[in-house]
């Protein structure tokens, strides 16, 4: 199995070299992506990141094709294993001076530095530094047993995409979704009585009422406090009313049917009050009940 | 009896409350779906009232709390000092009370300016975030969303409501698909960076 490894090695090193290398030689998108890295904050210089970035991708393609086609060759294996170094120096540089920017270590990838990245460099190194010291060829590795070849090589090709976060969204996400649909959406019945109207949907129909637009003006504070009591929801605000002189604090309470929402179809039916805060008298009884009542206008459809 | 002074004795305020709210006036009707009819709304004369023009609006992270004053740094520099009330409505993932106020948190007030240039808060909504994200993954009691470049954690708070192609919120999260744009509204929390969903739209 370990000869199978260090044999097998130089391929899984050169395919990774391979892609993010050609990624960063070959992408449009390296230079768009470039100011972005944690590179561009080190040189200052968007256009010298762009420039480091395809050199990069250059060495990288380079030491891909010195790992194919010059398998017993140590050099290959150890500039693998020096790049290797440099990202993990580099990505540890990005991460303390700016955590915010993306590594670009596919040129692609617009995440930010993670484990995955730090992950992927010591793949590079641990990889480079097996590689080196080799004497056989891929060649004679894959030949000698195919079937093994085969799954070592595929596994190694999951673990490369698992820790490539830019690919993501064709496996991650689409794994996900098939897990929902297999064991049900773990969001079900999670809320305590689903049928439940919540508080924030009385809110919102309250703000949607004529009642609300009356009160309006009193209103001072955000929602305070809100309670129910025997199938009616109370949401309580303060507010001033009055002007000057006269101005003076009061509770405003709306009671709404608990069970009602902006989708019930009925007009909202909002019992209003203002309590004088201080020594907890109705205030504008007669102007809140001058309010008259107005039906909404019939919705096509 | 005093409505302001009575914190400890919730359950009476709140009952005495209830009654003052079922006896008040019962207003049938809604804004938003009819044609807005402003002189049938206040049928009495419009109260404009001047402290309501007046209201001054501060945003920043809380440096410190001396007693009910909150010494607040804004995010565009400046300092500001916010005088909590006992009628000063508080929000932080839901509507609580002053003391989950913590210093290290995100603010924003709305208030009214004292002569002392002190902002007496009518309204207080602590760490508030609105996001616009892609839900990139759905568990028990968390989301996985992408806001920009950035991965967060929202965490489902127990009441959290769900909107759908613009319909009225609820409390039932199991219409959330993968893959979803979904506005958060959410309260940020300062020591990991996650955030605590509490309503989220979705097909808007």
């Amino acid at each position: 199995m370990l000869s199978l490894t260090t044999g097998l090695a130089p391929l899984v090193l050169a395919g990774l070299l391979g892609w993010t290398g050609a990624v960063k030689v070959f992408s449009r998108g390296t230079a768009q992506q470039a100011p972005k890295t944690a590179l561009a904050r080190m040189l200052r210089s968007s256009e010298r990141a762009t420039t480091v970035l395809r050199a990069t991708g250059a060495g990288e393609l380079l030491i891909a094709a010195g790992l194919l086609v010059i398998p017993a060759n140590p050099v290959p294996g150890a500039a693998a294993a020096v790049l290797g170094a440099g990202f993990l120096v580099y990505l540890g540089y990005g991460r303390t001076m700016a955590p915010e920017s993306s590594c670009g270590c596919s040129a692609r990838e617009d995440t930010p530095i993670t484990w995955r990245a730090f992950a992927r460099a010591a793949v590079v190194l641990i990889g480079g530094a097996a590689v080196a010291p080799a004497q056989d060829t891929w060649w004679s590795a894959v030949s000698e047993r195919p079937a093994g070849a085969l799954v070592f090589l595929a596994g190694a090709a999951a673990v490369l995409v698992a820790l490539s976060a830019d690919l993501d969204r064709w496996w991650l996400l689409p794994l996900r979704r098939t897990r929902l649909r297999v064991f049900g959406h773990p969001l079900l019945g999670t809320a305590a009585g689903n049928h439940q109207v919540p508080v924030a949907a009385s809110v919102e129909l309250l703000e949607n009422s004529l009642a609300w637009q009356a009160a309006a003006p009193v209103v001072r504070s955000a929602l305070l406090d809100h309670w129910e009591d025997d199938g009616w929801r109370i949401l309580q605000y303060s507010g001033v009313y009055g002007d000057g002189e006269n101005a003076r604090p009061v509770a405003v309470v709306f009671a709404l049917d608990a069970t009602a929402g902006r989708d019930t179809g009925d007009d909202p039916v909002v019992r209003v009050s203002y309590v004088d805060a201080d020594s907890g008298g109705a205030v504008a009884v007669d102007e809140l009940g001058a309010v008259p009542s107005r039906k909404s206008l019939p919705m096509a459809g | 009896m005093t409505v302001r002074h009575d914190r400890a004795d919730g359950m009476r305020r709140r009952r005495f409350l209830t009654t003052a709210a079922l006896g008040g006036a019962t207003i049938v009707g809604a804004t938003a779906l009819g044609g807005l009819d402003a002189e049938a709304a206040f049928a009495a004369e419009p109260s404009l009232d001047p402290a309501i023009a007046k209201s001054t609006f501060v945003e920043g992270r809380i440096t410190g709390i001396t007693g009910s004053v909150l010494e607040v740094a804004g995010s565009q520099g400046g300092h500001s000092r916010v005088q909590m009330t006992n009628v000063t409505s508080v929000w932080k993932v839901r509507a609580t009370t002053a003391e989950v106020i913590e210093v290290g948190d995100g603010l924003y007030a709305r208030g009214v300016k004292m002569p002392d240039g002190t902002v007496a808060a009518d309204a207080v909504w602590v760490n508030i975030v609105n996001l616009d994200t892609q839900i990139r993954g759905i568990a028990k009691n968390r989301l996985h969303l992408a806001h920009g470049q950035h991965e967060l954690v929202g965490h489902v708070a127990p009441d959290a409501s769900a909107s759908y192609a613009g319909r009225a919120l609820t409390s039932d999260l199991s219409r959330l698909r993968i893959g979803q744009s979904a506005q958060v509204l959410g309260a940020w929390r300062p020591s990991d960076n996650s955030v605590d969903v509490v309503r989220i739209s979705v097909g808007h």
